[in-house]
């Protein structure tokens, strides 16, 4: 297994490579031995498709070229020459009365610099993917004429994206999708994490600069302030861990227990049941989960309920609990127990839901195989319906498991503004027992704006997620085990 | 055998009330905003379970919009939203699924990891770049923006819909191949419509997904004009410090109002989530 | 596609920008956007009709949006340049707000008052002098007053409490015991136990590099220490007829019936009026034991300002906006249609301000209250430091203990920002 995994990983990262390698390789051997035509390509990215009376190709390349250079005057490059400073003249402004209005200099914002520098690159690194791979096609169409053989017209170059080419027209629009609103803003906050972008350094009214490693030195650093901030990470990034593996878990287990017992024979009106469970996630969760957290609160009705019934009572008798209400949601410990519940409630419905769907599709043939081999439900459940479910689930679980690390919903709306902290060492860093890294990176940008260290952690976190998950995923999915089933 | 039926009348019965317990417990708090909604009480109620008196005068506030509270127009405003939204993230999570699962490309395992590997970096962390993105677009303050923000990542949720791809019959494709379909057909035409329990899975995850969320329509939405809010805002900022005493009864009315319909579609989603899988798939 | 998308960006940005400049002429409109909190939308609404009617040759498009006071800065820094440009906020957000470049320099922009036939100066004058020294920094005006009602006092229910037990915590709680009710205050906030603090003469301030200076540790100019006082506040919160009030959670308290008196503010004028009756009273806090002597509670001045974002575009008729709706009609107007306290010295004074309960015992607290200048990293470690006072973490017979709690507080608010 170890050396399979090990393959799966290494053979991954080899294609990539070996990919990249073929790719210039490719290029290099059509600029190489392409004709006048093709060399013309690299200034006019038209000219090798119009040579093949490809016109409508040459003239969609000819105006994205056009476009790229328009892009690249009008907008690039006002913000990309700054990049290395992150811009350096101050807003300043002065009143003129005549007009009523403000009026302001030309000011750099070190934000925007950095934003639209990012904007650029991705796109001239698309320009460039293009440029090449535009030179390798025309060298193509050349060795295709050279041969005599056939040059597909412009419609059955377009029919070829509902065919061998599907995965492109499918892969598009999302992939764009993803690049513009998750890993442009991602890759800009890596940045971030270098700059010194904190409450003294706002833009628009300030600057901020590239600071190198400083955030990183003075997270790991010590003395002074820096303790408490390593202090307070290591034990965030504990709970983040062990609440993630619970939340994990537990829903995982009781969604599929839940859908076996409500899709069991033995069940009357399972569509009533199931019905009922459902109810409980199409409550928005920002309404459900500050009701349960003021019904758990100090002075709430379940403390009053426990009160009346001596529970409250009771639990202070032998020691569990000092105050005169049960801190359910107030304090270390029944805080942490409380949310984990808590998460049960509302995420077992939801894995119920994908049980039901998934176990709806186990083999029919290999349960009645083991029907007729007289196997306990037990057994089937263990030897059939968990790896069937594992099978079929297992990447989701990895993925429910990175969630939930970053599952911001349940803590924040369960403890923000209720739960304080009597740790003063944490409380120094802003943070409390019950935060996960995404809640106090939350309130560090949006009660702090301190924007450069919530960076530089949120790298950190990433880290050790990116090793842990990737090996999972690799052992999970990897090998051709995908065919198993199929 | 006779024994054995008995057992199996007790084994019912307690399989049933299992359930119920179960059930019980899952809808206390659901119960809970039921009745306070009912309360003629406008803060919130401390002391007993059920209201001390019951009245539906916060349901007609809810109707008659104050500077406030204008539900029936973030109602309107958010269904807009997530109808859109769903119809696109769902879109877009079956095409990557679909792309991932079926076909075979260069670059597919690299995707697939990238993909991975961006799940795993902190969303909130992202938000104040997206949102200055949006800005530089000038899509603040528009459902545009929003919709974009809901959906434009969703791509990057289709492990479980490609989960469910990989379990449908690879002989099913050959065999449509060999009959001349084009790769647009075999995904329209018959991995699609067997598919139903995972689009309706991602219908109404992407559905609620407007609904839900709070902080991102507070950062787009930012002009602080009430009558564009979404629900959830709206809501949410029912329970500021300075109106949770006069608007909590209104706040659960509201809950129980959005919860209502979500609930009907979810009901007739999950027949069609049950049906759908049994029709249609040639097992084996 | 996302090329084309920049490209035309770029392009429609590109002529906006030219045709702006073309059309710039006598007959423009004004806009302005002014944000206020939702319970004041519908006066917001009036008054910017009075404001547009005192300007009849200006066309204006002001847009009124809701914005709470006490969550204004948190949306504003996010983005700058997104927000109102006249918004209202609560007097402690300013630094933070002027650091940011929210706030307009009102001493540059004092010369757009001349239309409407004032300076600074008046304003300055019309103002309690608290007010305007909250609203000032570095030595300029950097907002208008408008509301002098931002901080807490003593709520009582005067059948169950006498105008004598009030005087002191010690007799207060003794009462409230004999009555079997409970007396409620926020601690775990830095905001209400400072309090405590203030009144034994220790101070906060904030250092031009936007730390914050605190001697709580110490021992004050009026010769007590931190523990002494520390002990006085353990002394109040161990006794059991004191609640600890979560932060936000008074108004349901008061609501709930248990308590007979509570330190809170007007905005829990109405509950405090409902749950007590014909009891309903209020007056200035009491004094708390330091060491053997009586110390009168001090309090945090809170104010509620109009602010102009440094921003906006329309600069000089923002002022003249923010400066219209703290006027003292305006305040007047607050005054009677929201049981607002003025900070205008004229609304002061008159009799139907002083017979109102709740702002007569706030300028009675007045007296005793303090601008509390403090830097972002001085809430965290406050509000955890009075958590461990209102759970009784802290032990009034170990004087180590609580120096050392008093020393990580210090070391916390202290810190230099990272």
């Amino acid at each position: 297994m170890a050396s399979d995994k090990k393959k799966g990983a290494a053979g991954t990262a080899g294609g990539f490579f070996k990919a990249i390698g073929n790719y210039f390789s490719d290029f290099g051997e059509a600029f190489a031995k392409g004709d006048a035509f093709v060399k013309l390509s690299a200034l006019w990215m038209g000219a090798g498709y119009a040579r093949r009376k490809q016109y409508v190709k040459a003239l969609i390349m000819t105006i994205l070229e056009i476009a790229v250079i328009v892009f690249t005057i009008t907008f690039a490059m006002q913000y990309v020459p700054k990049f290395g400073t992150l811009g350096t003249v101050k807003m300043e402004k002065v009143f003129n009365m005549k007009t009523m209005k403000s009026e302001f200099n030309d000011y750099d914002n070190s934000f925007q610099i950095l934003l639209f520098s990012l904007f650029s690159f991705v796109v001239w690194a698309a320009s460039i993917v293009i440029w090449m791979k535009n030179i390798v096609n025309v060298y193509k169409l050349q060795k295709l004429e050279e041969a005599g053989e056939h040059i597909n017209t412009f419609k059955e170059d377009l029919h070829s994206y509902i065919e061998e080419k599907f995965h492109i027209t499918l892969l598009t629009l999302p992939v764009l999708g993803i690049v513009v609103f998750t890993a442009i803003p991602i890759l800009l906050l890596i940045f971030v994490a270098f700059t010194n972008y904190d409450q003294q350094h706002m833009p628009p009214t300030e600057l901020f600069t590239w600071t190198g490693f400083t955030n990183f030195l003075s997270l790991f650093g010590g003395g002074g302030l820096t303790t408490t901030f390593s202090y307070a990470f290591v034990r965030v990034l504990g709970w983040t861990l062990v609440w993630a593996f619970f939340a994990t878990f537990t829903t995982y287990i009781g969604g599929i227990l839940l859908s076996l017992l409500l899709n069991s024979k033995k069940t009357r009106w399972p569509k009533m049941w199931r019905t009922l469970f459902i109810i409980t996630i199409a409550v928005p969760q920002f309404v459900s989960l500050l009701l349960v957290r003021n019904f758990f609160s100090n002075g709430g009705i379940v403390n009053t309920i426990c009160a009346n019934i001596g529970l409250t009572g009771f639990l202070r008798n032998i020691g569990l609990v000092s105050t005169s209400y049960i801190p359910f949601l107030s304090a270390p410990g029944w805080a942490h127990v409380m949310i984990i519940l808590i998460n049960i409630w509302i995420g077992v419905p939801y894995q119920m839901l994908i049980a039901t769907g998934v176990l709806m599709n186990l083999p029919a043939d290999q349960l009645e195989s083991a029907r007729v081999d007289g196997a306990k439900p037990f057994q089937i459940f263990r030897k059939i319906t968990m790896p069937y479910m594992l099978f079929v689930t297992g990447p989701a679980l990895i993925t429910d498991f990175v969630k939930n690390i970053n599952n911001f919903n349940v803590i924040y709306l369960l403890t923000q503004d209720v739960y304080t902290t009597t740790n003063q060492a944490m409380a120094n860093s802003q943070a409390k027992e019950v935060d996960l890294l995404v809640t106090w990176l939350f309130r560090l940008t949006q009660d702090y704006y301190n924007y450069k260290m919530a960076s530089a952690i949120g790298i950190i976190v990433f880290i050790i997620c990116a090793v842990f998950t990737l090996v999972a995923f690799n052992r999970m999915i990897g090998n051709g085990k995908e065919e198993d089933y199929q | 055998m006779k024994k054995m039926k008995d057992n199996r009348t007790s084994s019912v019965v307690m399989h049933n009330v299992l359930i119920g317990i179960l059930a019980f417990i899952w809808l206390i708090p659901i119960v809970w905003l039921f009745c306070t909604s009912f309360s003629s009480y406008s803060g919130m109620n401390t002391s007993t379970f059920f209201p001390k008196e019951w009245s539906i005068v916060h349901y007609v506030k809810l109707f008659h919009p104050d500077t406030v509270a204008q539900f029936p127009q973030w109602f309107l405003n958010t269904f807009i939203i997530a109808c859109v939204t769903c119809v696109v993230s769902t879109a877009f999570v079956l095409m990557v699924a679909y792309a991932t699962s079926v076909m075979r490309f260069p670059m597919r395992k690299t995707l697939m990891n990238f993909a991975v590997i961006l799940n795993l970096f902190p969303g909130m962390l992202a938000m104040i770049a997206v949102y200055f993105t949006l800005k530089s677009f000038n899509l603040t303050n528009s459902y545009a923006g929003l919709i974009m923000v809901y959906s434009g990542s969703a791509g990057l949720g289709y492990l479980i819909a490609k989960g469910f791809f990989d379990t449908v019959p690879r002989a099913l494709c050959e065999a449509a191949r060999i009959d001349g379909c084009s790769e647009a057909r075999i995904f329209a035409q018959i991995v699609i419509p067997m598919s139903r329990p995972i689009i309706v899975y991602t219908v109404i995850s992407s559905f609620l997904v407007p609904w839900m969320d709070f902080v991102y329509a507070k950062m787009i939405l930012n002009a602080g004009v009430s009558s564009k809010y979404t629900v959830a805002i709206g809501l949410y900022k029912m329970l500021d410090k300075s109106l949770i005493n006069s608007y909590f009864t209104m706040f659960c009315a509201g809950g129980v109002l959005v919860s209502v319909p979500i609930s009907i579609l979810f009901m007739i989603m999950q027949k069609f989530y049950v049906e759908g899988i049994t029709g249609g798939a040639v097992k084996g | 596609m996302k090329l084309k998308k920049a490209l035309a960006f770029t392009l429609a940005a590109a002529t906006v920008m030219s045709s702006v400049a073309l059309v710039n002429a006598e007959d423009e409109t004004i806009k302005l956007t002014l944000w206020g909190a939702e319970e004041d939308q519908a006066l917001l609404g009036e008054l910017v009709e009075d404001f547009k009617a005192a300007y009849p040759d200006v066309t204006f498009d002001i847009q009124i949006g809701v914005e709470s006071e006490s969550t204004a800065k948190d949306t504003i820094l996010t983005d700058v340049e997104a927000a109102a440009d006249v918004y209202s906020f609560a007097s402690d957000q300013i630094y933070d707000l002027v650091n940011a470049g929210a706030l307009l320099n009102l001493e540059e922009y004092g010369e757009a008052l001349t239309l409407a036939g004032k300076t600074l100066d008046d304003v300055k004058a019309a103002n309690v002098a608290g007010s305007v020294e909250a609203a000032t920094v570095d030595g300029s005006l950097y907002a208008f007053p408008r509301a002098a009602d931002n901080g807490y006092f003593l709520f009582y229910d005067s059948s169950v409490i006498s105008e004598e037990d009030v005087a002191s915590w010690d007799s207060l709680l003794a009462a409230a015991e004999k009555a079997g009710k409970k007396v409620g205050m926020t601690l775990a906030s830095g905001w209400y136990n400072a309090s405590f603090f203030y009144g034994a003469g220790f101070t906060t301030d904030l250092n031009d590099d936007g730390t914050t200076a605190i001697d709580w540790n110490g021992t004050s100019a009026e010769g007590y220490t931190g523990v002494d006082v520390v002990k006085g506040m353990l002394s109040i919160a161990g006794s059991p007829s004191f609640m600890a009030v979560a932060d936000g959670d008074m108004s349901n308290q008061l609501a709930a019936g248990g308590l007979c008196a509570a330190v809170s503010g007007t905005w829990d004028g109405i509950t405090a009026q409902e749950a007590f009756g014909d009891g309903y009273a209020a007056t200035k806090l009491p004094t708390f034991t330091v060491g053997d002597e009586q110390v009168q509670q001090a309090s945090v001045a809170g104010y509620k300002f109009a602010g102009v974002n440094g921003y906006a575009e329309n600069a000089g008729w923002a002022v003249l906006l923010a400066d219209f709706i703290t006027n003292e009609a305006s305040q007047q107007k607050f005054f009677d249609e929201r049981e607002s306290g003025p900070s205008n010295n004229t609304i002061i004074e008159s009799d139907a301000v002083k017979s109102n309960i709740a702002i007569a015992a706030l300028a009675e607290q007045a007296e005793f209250g303090k601008t509390q200048k403090v830097g972002g990293k001085y809430w965290d470690p406050a509000q955890t430091f009075g958590e461990l006072i209102a759970q009784g973490t802290l032990k009034a017979d170990d004087d180590a203990g609580i120096q050392t709690a008093l020393d990580t507080l210090v070391e916390g608010v202290t810190a230099p920002i990272e």
